[in-house]
């Protein structure tokens, strides 16, 4: 979430002399990120990024109670000047009002309140008002309207207003939509519902407001708008966010609601409003808010282990230091009981939490680095990351290119996803292939040659569990020379000290041959087979044979001839005839013309 | 006359063929051809011969001398060619092995791995594809969570588990902890757990599919100031010791208290610009391991604590060298142009 905060509208509620950019340093390193510090109009904007968990934070009131912490920290006195969270409400509340009949559902809504405001003047804001709106990025519309968004935006709480005259028989039912409702929202806008979204209904029984996301149309706020119903809720944050997901509709008052809000701020949010459509609108209160509350709020309370604290903070922190801390962020401290603030219920449930916001206060930056001793983890003797990275890099310094292609693929025999970002990337895959073919044909013709691989897993379905990731190697060339592509896995064979499963594949512009490495990855070996250097010399000679078209049949069957041959090497190739070159070597003794007789004597009455 | 002949011609070639030099091919010239060699002596005696001989003995004197002095020749021309090898012209360009080129996310990976491996973090590889207890329901994220919605995980069509829930493509590398854990079954752990995710979004700077490295530290008081130790010292490593770090609160279900890791911008070194907040650039997220994670993985939280990391490797690998990629799909577009720059 993204908060605006001019620096002018928080020193209405912080005392301080630091400047906007310690402000900025400050709340950066030990809240909540001031991504950018805008100069506007001899202001200055805080542009703050808000984690989830820290819903509090999205108002003026929240960051001035953070800066209050977190400032002296830095050497910075600051105070909180005042908090209209505190104040008592004016207005007495009732469980029953004669101006509203109020029919809701208590686990949609757990706190509902609601004021009639007569005989208010619809007409543009002050200026402060307008300007405070437009350094935050709203337009003033008119005084109702600002009203709310001025209320939200200070105490980060959403206000919502009907024009009470348009709610037929002064009644409304809040309740779950049923699928199909429609409703036009302020915006103009038809929405169908899907069902299960809090709505309004009114005495007619037509849809008025899609609760906690915008109010309806036929019951908005206009410029001949004479009787205000101020209206402020709490609602069940789940159903907002599904609501506010199912109709891409992400107003501020959606991403606050379904972060969950403390009911706590509800009566003092309609009783500051009520000051201002007094001042602004010239309207006047009835004299009871109605006030439906489903529940109370109960004490929350955290052990305070100040050792604890230190172990995890890894220094020693006093507890003086400990309670000072947590008091300036607005904790209460009795007996190593910390009593947490409503408004931080949701976020600190426990030791852990208090750890964050100690340490977060006291500075993170104010924290030693230091490795950790102890004891090493035992190893695990798994040796594939060493010959993935191996094959890697063989290939590489072959002349290979390594691609990282996407696993998700247009079509396939494996998984389908449920929910695919695209038609290209439906599937997870089975194979290398397809995506290698795919991206050899978009490099056609930008370079004489393209030579790739990868090393990826592909996802084999398997019944009832994962899919089995496998890790596969592709190797793939526009060059359809077959021999040069199986001396490439040749060569792999021997860099691991395994044979890889391999076929080679031709297709139209490319030829490729995809392995399954996880048995080898396993065996593969730096350990090679040591042969004793024989001491004698090995006589070598090239005979010519003839060839019949399968050379490793050829090879077997010379091999088989004799013990002495200890080597064939393939010379040249020539229409029918190969010349071979065989190595006649023994460790024992030294060859003679005489040795070799019988066997090439043998070798040319088999061929 | 015509068998000394025939043995001066073998004697001659076969003293030519293995004359180690100019200089001695030369003193064999002039000991066959020369005005008193062999040969001339014997000229001079065939006007002696008997004149039905003179024919015979004539043509095979030729033959000799022919012989020879090919044979002279073609040793000339040998030595010459060996001599010329040592005057290339060594402005020349030389002639290259085939040069293929590694994705820098696999240049990015080894060095990721091998810094942590030295200081005792285990490479692991846990699934890609798995399911939602170790992908969400064991890392604290509550169901209600948006990332365990449609809208940005990837769900399989395939049934659910009774125990373990729904299949996903793993949106972190984080599913590897509580694996990790029940691996191990008892600290120490430091892992590593480098592999593939995958999230519906894809634009400029979120590709579908990328990948994360996860640290995993647990042990006997394991506090803040190991992860800052930690997370320096990668950095140190990675980004060279100009690169400070710092940690800013930030929130993740899996760790409390949460960090988000900063490091110096590589343009401005701290002043700030337009590439970076303020002079740093977002690393990632790192926290102390919740306890309810811990529970999860059956570890005795009133013994050990721990931190945990997840950072993109991608993301990381662009802060380091200062390789500005306007649009992070470009990696994953396989551009023979793009991939061959590495």
């Amino acid at each position: 979430m993204q908060i605006l905060i001019p620096d002018s509208w928080l020193r209405e509620y912080l005392k301080t002399k630091a400047t906007p950019k310690q402000i900025q340093e400050a709340l950066s390193l030990c809240s909540a990120s001031v991504d950018r510090l805008h100069k506007v109009d001899g202001d200055f904007v805080y542009d703050i990024e808000i984690t989830t968990n820290r819903v509090d934070l999205m108002s003026v009131i929240g960051i001035a109670q953070e800066a209050a912490a977190v400032l002296p920290q830095f050497g910075h006195p600051a105070k909180l000047i005042k908090n209209p969270l505190n104040d008592k409400p004016k207005v007495k509340s009732a469980k029953a009002v004669d101006y509203l009949k109020v029919q809701l559902d208590p686990k949609l809504c757990s706190r509902f309140t609601a004021l009639l405001i007569k005989n208010v003047t619809v007409k543009p804001s002050p200026d402060w008002l307008v300007k405070k709106l437009e350094l935050v990025g709203m337009r003033g519309l008119n005084n109702v309207v600002d009203i709310s968004n001025y209320l939200m935006h200070l105490l980060g709480q959403p206000v919502h207003t009907f024009d009470y005259d348009k709610i037929i028989h002064h009644s409304m039912i809040l309740r779950e939509s049923r699928p199909e409702e429609k409703i036009i929202t302020l915006d103009g806008k038809n929405h169908t519902l899907t069902g299960k979204d809090i709505i309004i209904a009114d005495g007619s029984l037509r849809l008025i407001d899609l609760c906690g996301i915008m109010g309806g149309l036929n019951s908005a706020v206009d410029k001949n708008t004479k009787n205000v119903l101020l209206f402020v809720q709490i609602y069940e944050p789940f159903h907002i966010r599904k609501t506010s997901m199912s109709t891409a509709i992400r107003t501020s008052a959606a991403v606050l609601f379904e972060k969950g809000l403390p009911l706590e701020n509800v009566p003092p949010t309609i009783s500051l409003g009520t000051d201002l459509f007094i001042q602004l609108t010239g309207g006047r209160p009835e004299s009871a808010t109605l006030d439906i509350s489903s529940t109370i709020t109960k004490d929350k309370i955290v052990k305070l282990d100040p050792k604890f604290i230190n172990q995890r903070l890894g220094i020693n922190i006093s507890t003086k230091t400990i309670t000072k801390i947590l008091t300036s962020l607005g904790f209460t401290i009795k007996n190593s009981q910390v009593l947490v603030p409503p408004r931080r219920h949701l976020d600190i449930t426990q030791p852990e939490d208090l750890v964050e916001e100690v340490a977060r206060v006291y500075g993170y930056h104010n924290l030693p680095s230091t490795l950790m001793t102890g004891q090493l983890p035992t190893p695990i003797h798994d040796k594939t990351f060493y010959w993935e990275s191996k094959i890697k890099s063989a290939l590489s310094h072959w002349g290979f290119t390594e691609a990282y292609t996407y696993s998700l693929v247009a079509q396939d025999s494996g998984l389908k996803l449920k929910n695919p970002l695209s038609s290209e990337w439906t599937y997870l895959r089975t194979s290398l292939s397809p995506s290698h073919l795919q991206i050899i044909d978009e490099n056609l013709g930008r370079v004489k040659e393209i030579n790739l691989f990868e090393i990826a897993h592909v996802y084999l379905p398997y019944k009832n569990d994962l899919p089995k990731e496998m890790l596969h190697l592709i190797i793939s060339s526009t060059n359809k020379d077959y021999l040069r592509l199986k001396g490439v896995i040749e060569a792999l064979n021997m860099e691991l000290g395994v044979t890889l499963t391999s076929t080679i594949v031709e297709h139209d512009h490319a030829l490729t041959s995809e392995i399954d490495l996880t048995w080898p990855l396993l065996h593969a070996t730096p350990t090679k087979t040591y042969m004793p250097i024989s001491k004698y010399p090995p006589i070598i000679e090239d005979i010519n044979v003839i060839y019949t078209g399968n050379y490793a049949e050829l090879v077997n069957k010379i091999k088989k001839l004799s013990n002495l041959i200890t080597d064939i090497e393939l010379v040249d190739k020539y229409e029918n005839k190969l010349t071979l070159r065989i190595t006649y070597h023994s460790t024992s003794k030294q060859l003679s013309s005489s040795d070799i007789a019988p066997i090439r004597d043998k070798l040319e009455s088999t061929l | 006359m015509k068998g000394k002949l025939q043995n001066i011609k073998s004697e001659a070639v076969g003293m030519i063929m293995v004359a180690s030099g100019g200089e001695e091919i030369e003193r064999l010239r002039v000991h066959y051809l020369g005005k008193k060699g062999i040969l001339a002596e014997i000229a001079a005696e065939i006007p002696k011969l008997p004149p039905e001989d003179k024919a015979e003995i004539g043509e095979v004197f030729n033959d000799v001398k022919q012989a020879i002095s090919n044979a002279l020749g073609a040793a000339q021309t040998n030595i010459q060619a060996t001599n010329s090898t040592t005057t290339v012209d060594t402005s020349l360009p030389g002639v290259k092995p085939p040069l293929g080129h590694l994705h820098p996310v696999t240049k990015a990976i080894e060095e990721i791995s091998s810094i942590f491996e030295k200081i005792g973090f285990v490479r692991v590889r846990y699934p890609e594809v798995d399911w939602d207890w170790y992908a969400f329901e064991s890392l604290n994220m509550p169901k209600s969570h948006p990332a365990r919605d449609d809208i940005e995980t990837f769900f399989v069509d395939a049934p659910e588990n009774s125990r373990y829930g729904k299949m996903v493509l793993t949106p972190q590398t984080s599913n590897g902890q509580v694996r990790e854990m029940e691996r191990l079954k008892a600290p120490p752990i430091r892992m590593i757990n480098i592999a593939k995710c995958y999230r519906r979004q894809s634009d400029v700077s979120h590709t579908a599919m990328f990948h994360q490295f996860e640290g995993l530290c647990i042990n006997s008081d394991i506090n803040i100031t190991n992860l800052k130790g930690t997370i320096d010292y990668f950095s140190q490593q990675f980004f060279g010791p100009e690169r400070k770090t710092r940690l800013r609160p930030n929130h993740f279900q899996f760790t409390e208290p949460s960090f988000e890791v900063d490091v110096i911008c590589d343009i401005c070194l701290g002043k700030g610009c337009r590439l970076c907040k303020e002079g740093w650039l977002e690393l990632g997220g790192a926290g102390m391991v919740h306890p309810n994670v811990l529970k999860a993985g059956k570890i005795d939280t009133t013994k050990y604590s721990g931190f945990a990391f997840g950072w993109g490797v991608e993301r990381t690998y662009m802060m380091k060298s200062g390789i500005k990629i306007d649009d992070l799909r470009l990696l994953y577009s396989n551009d023979i142009r793009f991939l061959t720059q590495f």
